[in-house]
C-alpha cells in the first residue's frame, strides 16, 4: 500500500505547477489594469453626449431572465451606445445558474468590467470588495454619477444602506422612490364582499370573520366550496415566509434592518422568540387549519399562484401590481392592514428604497472605470430609466401630458415587453420613480397603495453594510437561524408543530445565540445611527 | 433461449411461466401508467393538465403544444448541439474507456492493481469547483464544447464495469490461445475482444450517450454563448420558469408562464424522443447471446 | 449441475492462477516488456486521470483554508479544521447524517435488488417479444428528467385533484398530503427512484445474464433441476461477479445523494426528512459562493465512502473472491 501512495504523490505533484499557472494569469490581469487605468481615464468627457469620443468596449456580465431576449436586440442598448459610443458586450447568464457563474467569475479571477443586474449579496459585495476584486465607487459617484449622488443626498438612507464601515461603496443599487413599487399590496375580492354584504375588514377579527364568510357563503355562486378565502406565495425555501412577512405588521412585528427587527428608543428586538410572534403564528394555524389559508400555502409554484390571482376564486391575495389580474381587475381592490389583537397596525413588509441591493459593480480589470460610471448614472435619471423601461419612442411607447405609456399595439403583443427592457425579471440598475411607472403603478394600484400608505413605519431602515468578519459571522448565524426559523414557522402553521413546543423553539434560537445576533445588528444600527 | 426448445412442458414450469407473466404485466403497468399520463397531458389543453382533469386519455386534444415547440428556435438549436456534444463526446469516452479496461483487465498485467487503486479514488475525491474550473480554463477549453467533454472523458464507474465484463465474460483461455497464434495485444482488442463484447459496449454506448444527453451542469458552469447551448438548458429554462418570485420578475412572464405550462410535457416526450429511438438498435445486442458460438468453437 | 458448476470454476480458476503468478524482479520486468503494448494503451487514459483526475486534488486544501479568490487557492489563509468544525457544530449536523444515511440504507435494502429481479424476469420469460417490451418500457422513465418526475409526483400526489387521493377518499378516508409530511417523504422518494431506474439498472443485469454459459443450463436441466432451481443455481451464481461490483460501487457513494431532485422535493414541511448533506451543501455552499466550507463538507463526504468502499471490498473479496482490484 505504500507504495501505491508513492505513485499517488507524485501525481499530485504535478499540482503546483498548475497552480501558479492560475495565479501568475490572474496577477498579469490585475498589473495591467494598474498601468491602464490612468490612460484609460483620459478617454471619458466629463459631462454630455457621447461619453467618449473613441469608440470604447466594456464587457459586462449580466442575468437574463426567462422573459427577456438578448440585451443586444434591446432598444434601450442599440440606442444608448449610439449616443455614448460606448459598446457593451454583455455575457448573458441565464437566471437558473447565475449564482453559481457570478461566484465562479471572482473565484477563478476571470472577470469582466462590471457586472450589471448582478444581484450581489452584501456578503458578496464586502467579501469581494476586501479582496479587491470590486473597486471602491464612492469617489467616482461623487465625479461622475450626478443622478446618482442627488439620489443619494435626497434619500440618505440610500447611502448608509449601501456603505461598508470602512466607508466604501462596492455595489450600487436599483432604487425604488416609488413608494408602490416597494411593497405587495392587500387584494381584496370586494365583488365577493359586496355580494355577500360585508364590510371591509379593519381588525385581524373582522379579517377571520369575512374568509370564513368567504369559504362558507359561496360568493362566486357556483353551488361549490371552491373558493380560496386568503392565499399567498410559497417562496423559496431559504428566503423566509411571505405569509409571516405579510402578516407580521398587524401582531407589532416590524421588519427593519431587512430583517425581523423590530426598533424602539433606539434598541433593535429580534422578534423570532417573542410572544407577539406566537400571536401571529397562531392566528395564521387557525386560519389554515380551518382552511381559510390556502392549503397549497407551502406547496403552490409560481404559475399557480398568478392562476389563482386570474380566476377569480380567490379572496385575499398579496401582490405588488394588479398586473397579474387585467381582466378582471374591478373584482378586487386594496385593503388597509388589518388591526391585530393589540391594535397594532402596520404595514411592516416593505423594501427600502435602495431596494435591489448589488444590482451594479465595477472590477479591477475595468481600463474605464470613470466612463463605466458615467454609463450607468444616465439610467438614474427619468429619462434614461425611461429608456430602458419603455424602449423607443412611437415603437414601444408614447407620452401622454409627458408621462410614458406603452402603446396598446406594443402592449397587444404577448411577452414583448420582457424582450425590449432588462428591468423585466427585476434587479436592472435604474431608478423607479411615479414618473416611469405608468404600467405598474396604474390608478388601481395607487389606491391600493394608498391604503397601506398611513400604516408604513416613519423610516425604513435598509439591511445594515457589515465588515466582512462580521459579515461572515452574520451569515453563519443567519444560515442555522433563518433555516430554523421558517421551518419551526411552517410547521406551527401548518399544524404539524403543537405550540406546547415553543418553549423548546425558544430556547433552541438561543442555542443558535440569536442573542448574539441582535447585538451585531444593535451595532450596527448604532453606528448607522452616529 | 435454447432451453426454451424443450418441447414439452412439466407443469411446474407452466406455473412458473404464469408467475413471471403475472410480474412483468404488473411492472409494464405500474411503469406505463405515468408515461401514458404525461402522453396524454401533452396532448390536452393545458388548463384541464393544471386542473387535474387529465388522469388517462387527453382531454379537449390539441396539437398546440407541439406547433409550438416547432417553431421555438432555441430548442432545435439546443437539440442540435446537444447531438453534436453527444455524438462526439461518446466516441472519445469509448476509446478512452476500452482503452483503460482492457489493459487492466488482463491477469497478466504487471501493476494493473495499483493502477485501479489510482483510479477507483478519484471516485471519492475531487479537487472540487474551483481547481477544476482553473484547470479548463488554462486549457483554453471554456466556452467550447471541449469543455463539456474532455474533463469527463472516462467515467470510472463505467471504466470498471468495462472491466468487470472483460474479465469474467471472456475467457481467458481464449486469450491465451491467441497468444500462442502471436495476436498482439492490439489485434487481440480489435479482433477478439470487442467483436465478443457487443453487449457491453453497446451498454456503455447507451449509458455515456444518455449521459450526454441529460447533463447540464458542466455547460451551465463552461458554457457562456446562447448558441452553444445544449438542450437540457433550454429545457431547465422552460421548465423552471415557475419557480421565481422575484418582486418584479414576473412583468411580461405571464404568457411565458402559460406558454411553459403547455408545451412543459411535449417538450418531455420531444427531448426523450432521440435516446427512445437509438435504444432498440442497441438493445438488439443485449439479447443476441454473443458469447455462446466462441467460446468452444 | 455439480459438473457444470465444477466448470465454471475450472474457468475462473486458470484467471486466478495467472493473478497468483508473483515473478520476481528481473523476470517482473521481462514481464512489463513484453507486454508494452498494453502500457501504451493505457498511456492516454492514465495522462487523463492525473491531469482531470489528479491535477485538481490540490484543491482539496482549500477545505483547512478560508479561500479568497484575490489570493488563489495557495495563499489563501490556513484556518485549520474550522471549516469542520463549523459544519459538525452546525445545529444540523445531527439530522443531515441521519436523513443521508437512512435515504442511502434504505434505497440499499429496497431498490438494490429490484432491478436485479427485473432482469431475471425478463430472462425467464418464455416470450422473447414480451420480455423485449419489457425492457423496452421499464427503461423509459430514466430518460425523464428529474423535474419531470417530481411534476409527475406532484400532480399523482396532489390531495386536491391526484388518483391517488381520490381513491383514499372513495375508501371513505382522508386525503394525504404525501408532499408535505416528513414522514411520506423516504417512501416516495425511494419508491420514484426505483420507478424511475429500475428498467435502466437492470440493463447491466441483463447483459451479464446473456453472458452466462448456456451449456450451464443445459447441464442443471440434465440434472433435473426445476426452472426455480436453474435460476437459483446458474443464472444468479453467473452474474454474481456483476452483482457484488454493482453492490461495492453503490456503497462506494452511501454518502452521496444528488440534490436535484430532493431540492425539487424539499418544502419546509417535509425537510425533517429531506435535508440531506447534498442538498445542504449546494444551497449553503456552492450557491452562496463558500466554497472553502462546501469543500470541508465533501471531504468528510468522501472520507465516509472510502471507508465504506475498503471494508466492503474486503469483505467481498473474502466471500466471493470478486473485489474492485
Amino acid at each position: 500500500m505504500r507504495k501505491q501512495w508513492k505513485k499517488i504523490a507524485i501525481g499530485t505533484m504535478i499540482v503546483p505547477a498548475l497552480a501558479l499557472a492560475g495565479c501568475s494569469s490572474g496577477n498579469n490581469g490585475n498589473n495591467g489594469n494598474a498601468s491602464a487605468s490612468p490612460s484609460g481615464s483620459s478617454v471619458v468627457s466629463e459631462t454630455g453626449f457621447p461619453l467618449t469620443e473613441k469608440p470604447v468596449t466594456l464587457k459586462m456580465f449580466t442575468r437574463i431572465a426567462p422573459a427577456n431576449g438578448p440585451f443586444k436586440d434591446m432598444p434601450v442598448f442599440q440606442d444608448y451606445e449610439k449616443m455614448t459610443n460606448v459598446h457593451v458586450d454583455f455575457t448573458e447568464a441565464p437566471t437558473d445558474g447565475f449564482q453559481e457563474k457570478k461566484n465562479l467569475l471572482f473565484a477563478s479571477n476571470e472577470l469582466p468590467d462590471a457586472l450589471y443586474r448582478s444581484g450581489l449579496t452584501q456578503l458578496e459585495a464586502t467579501r469581494y470588495g476586501a479582496s479587491g476584486q470590486l473597486i471602491p465607487l464612492e469617489d467616482l459617484i461623487d465625479k461622475y454619477a450626478p443622478n446618482l449622488k442627488k439620489l443619494m443626498d435626497e434619500y440618505p438612507e440610500i447611502r448608509s444602506g449601501i456603505t461598508t464601515p470602512e466607508g466604501h461603496i462596492y455595489a450600487i443599487p436599483g432604487i425604488v422612490t416609488l413608494g408602490a413599487a416597494r411593497t405587495d399590496k392587500k387584494w381584496i375580492n370586494q365583488a365577493w364582499l359586496k355580494k355577500l354584504g360585508l364590510q371591509m375588514p379593519e381588525t385581524t377579527d373582522d379579517l377571520y370573520n369575512v374568509l370564513v364568510a368567504f369559504r362558507d357563503k359561496d360568493p362566486n355562486g357556483n353551488g361549490k366550496q371552491d373558493e380560496i378565502p386568503m392565499t399567498a406565495r410559497a417562496g423559496t425555501p431559504g428566503q423566509g415566509l411571505p405569509i409571516v412577512n405579510l402578516m407580521s405588521g398587524s401582531f407589532g412585528l416590524d421588519q427593519q434592518l431587512g430583517y425581523n427587527i423590530n426598533i424602539a428608543d433606539d434598541k433593535v428586538e429580534i422578534w423570532m422568540g417573542s410572544d407577539r410572534n406566537k400571536e401571529m403564528l397562531q392566528y395564521l394555524n387557525k386560519l389554515y387549519k380551518e382552511k381559510l389559508l390556502d392549503p397549497q400555502l407551502f406547496s403552490q409554484t409560481e404559475a399557480q399562484y398568478l392562476a389563482k390571482q386570474g380566476s377569480g376564486a380567490t379572496g385575499v391575495f398579496f401582490d405588488q401590481t394588479n398586473n397579474n389580474f387585467l381582466p378582471i381587475q374591478d373584482q378586487y381592490t386594496g385593503m388597509a392592514p388589518p388591526a391585530g389583537p393589540h391594535g397594532d397596525r402596520l404595514q411592516a413588509q416593505a423594501s427600502p428604497i435602495a431596494r435591489d441591493f448589488g444590482a451594479f459593480a465595477i472590477t479591477n480589470v475595468d481600463k474605464y472605470p470613470e466612463l463605466t460610471m458615467r454609463w450607468i448614472d444616465y439610467f438614474y435619471s427619468d429619462e434614461g430609466s425611461t429608456m430602458l423601461r419603455f424602449g423607443r419612442e412611437g415603437e414601444n411607447y408614447e407620452l401622454r401630458d409627458g408621462v410614458p405609456y406603452y402603446t396598446d399595439k406594443f402592449l397587444s403583443v404577448e411577452g414583448a415587453q420582457g424582450k425590449i427592457t432588462p428591468y423585466a425579471g427585476g434587479g436592472a440598475p435604474h431608478l423607479i420613480d411615479d414618473h416611469v411607472a405608468s404600467f405598474i403603478n396604474p390608478p388601481q394600484v395607487q389606491e391600493a397603495q394608498e391604503k397601506l400608505d398611513p400604516y408604513m413605519p416613519k423610516v425604513r431602515y435598509a439591511a445594515p453594510m457589515f465588515d466582512e468578519a462580521t459579515a461572515q459571522k452574520v451569515n453563519e448565524l443567519r444560515n442555522d437561524i433563518d433555516k430554523y426559523y421558517e421551518e419551526q414557522s411552517t410547521k406551527f402553521i401548518a399544524g404539524a408543530l403543537s405550540f406546547d413546543k415553543w418553549d423548546e423553539f425558544q430556547k433552541t434560537l438561543k442555542k443558535m445565540n440569536i442573542d448574539e445576533l441582535q447585538k451585531i445588528y444593535q451595532d450596527a444600527y448604532d453606528t448607522m445611527k452616529k | 433461449m435454447s432451453k426454451q426448445a424443450a418441447a414439452s412442458k412439466p407443469s411446474d414450469e407452466r406455473w412458473f411461466d404464469a408467475i413471471v407473466y403475472i410480474l412483468a404485466a404488473l411492472v409494464m403497468a405500474a411503469v406505463l401508467y405515468p408515461l401514458i399520463f404525461v402522453i396524454s397531458a401533452s396532448f390536452s389543453d393545458p388548463a384541464k393538465v393544471l386542473g387535474g382533469e387529465v388522469w388517462l386519455l387527453p382531454k379537449n386534444v390539441s396539437m398546440a403544444a407541439y406547433q409550438n415547440i416547432l417553431h421555438n428556435r432555441d430548442i432545435w438549436n439546443g437539440y442540435l448541439n446537444t447531438i453534436i456534444y453527444a455524438a462526439i463526446g461518446t466516441a472519445i469516452n469509448m476509446i478512452m474507456t476500452i482503452l483503460a479496461a482492457y489493459p487492466l483487465s488482463r491477469p497478466d498485467l504487471p501493476g494493473r492493481k495499483l493502477i485501479m487503486v489510482v483510479i477507483t479514488l478519484t471516485m471519492f475525491f475531487s479537487g472540487g469547483l474551483i481547481p477544476t474550473y482553473l484547470l479548463v480554463k488554462n486549457l483554453g477549453m471554456v466556452n467550447t464544447l471541449w469543455a463539456l467533454i474532455v474533463p469527463g472523458a472516462i467515467a470510472t464507474y463505467n471504466l470498471i464495469v468495462m472491466r468487470t465484463y472483460f474479465q469474467t465474460s471472456i475467457p481467458w483461455e481464449l486469450q491465451e490461445a491467441a497468444h500462442m497464434d502471436g495476436c498482439s495485444n492490439w489485434r487481440m482488442l480489435w479482433n477478439i475482444i470487442l467483436p465478443l463484447s457487443k453487449p457491453i459496449l453497446a451498454v456503455m454506448v447507451l449509458f455515456y450517450a444518455v449521459g450526454h444527453w441529460n447533463s447540464f451542469f458542466n455547460a451551465l458552469i463552461y458554457i457562456r454563448d446562447e448558441s452553444k447551448y445544449p438542450l437540457q438548458i433550454v429545457l431547465r429554462e422552460i421548465l423552471m420558469i415557475s419557480q421565481s418570485d422575484a418582486v418584479d420578475a414576473n412583468v411580461g412572464l405571464e404568457s411565458k408562464v402559460l406558454l411553459a405550462e403547455s408545451i412543459k410535457y411535449a417538450v418531455i416526450i420531444v427531448s426523450s424522443l432521440p435516446m427512445l429511438i437509438l435504444y432498440p438498435f442497441v438493445q438488439r445486442h443485449f439479447v443476441k447471446g454473443v458469447m455462446i458460438g466462441s467460446i468452444k468453437g | 449441475m455439480k459438473s457444470a458448476l465444477d466448470q465454471a470454476e475450472a474457468v475462473q480458476g486458470a484467471a486466478a492462477a495467472a493473478v497468483r503468478l508473483t515473478p520476481r524482479r528481473g523476470r517482473l520486468l521481462r514481464e512489463m516488456a513484453k507486454r508494452y503494448d498494453l502500457y501504451l494503451m493505457l498511456l492516454l487514459p492514465i495522462g487523463w486521470y492525473l491531469l482531470f483526475q489528479y491535477g485538481p486534488l490540490y484543491g482539496l486544501q482549500i477545505a483547512f483554508k478560508n479561500f479568497s479568490p484575490a489570493k488563489g487557492i495557495l495563499a489563501s489563509e490556513w484556518v485549520g479544521l474550522d471549516n469542520f468544525h463549523r459544519f459538525f457544530d452546525s445545529y444540523y449536523f445531527n439530522r443531515l447524517l441521519w436523513n443521508t444515511f437512512t435515504i442511502n440504507l434504505f434505497s440499499m435494502l429496497v431498490a438494490f435488488p429490484i432491478p436485479i429481479a427485473l432482469a431475471l424476469i425478463c430472462n425467464e420469460i418464455p416470450s422473447r417479444k414480451f420480455g423485449k417490451w419489457l425492457q423496452n418500457i421499464t427503461f423509459i422513465p430514466h430518460f425523464m428528467s428529474v423535474v419531470v418526475i417530481v411534476g409527475i409526483l406532484n400532480v399523482f400526489l396532489s390531495p386536491e385533484t391526484g388518483p391517488i387521493n381520490a381513491l383514499i377518499e372513495a375508501l371513505g378516508g382522508q386525503p394525504i398530503r404525501f408532499l408535505e409530511d416528513a414522514s411520506w417523504f423516504k417512501p416516495i422518494f425511494i419508491g420514484s427512484n426505483i420507478w424511475q431506474n429500475m428498467g435502466w439498472q437492470s440493463i447491466i443485469y441483463i447483459a451479464a445474464l446473456s453472458g452466462v454459459n448456456p451449456q450451464l443450463y443445459e447441464a442443471a436441466k440434465m440434472d433435473g433441476a426445476s426452472r426455480l432451481r436453474r435460476v437459483w443455481h446458474v443464472s444468479l451464481p453467473g452474474i454474481v461477479p456483476v452483482i457484488v461490483i454493482m453492490l461495492i460501487l453503490d456503497i462506494g457513494h452511501f454518502m452521496d445523494i444528488g440534490f436535484e431532485k430532493i431540492l425539487l422535493m424539499q418544502n419546509n414541511l417535509n425537510i425533517e426528512a429531506s435535508d440531506v448533506i447534498s442538498t445542504f451543501v449546494y444551497t449553503t455552499g456552492i450557491q452562496k459562493g463558500e466554497y472553502s466550507y462546501t469543500a470541508a463538507i465533501g471531504l468528510f463526504n468522501s472520507v465516509i465512502n472510502l471507508i465504506l468502499l475498503l471494508l466492503v471490498n474486503r469483505f467481498a473479496r473474502k466471500v466471493s473472491e470478486t473485489s474492485l482490484w
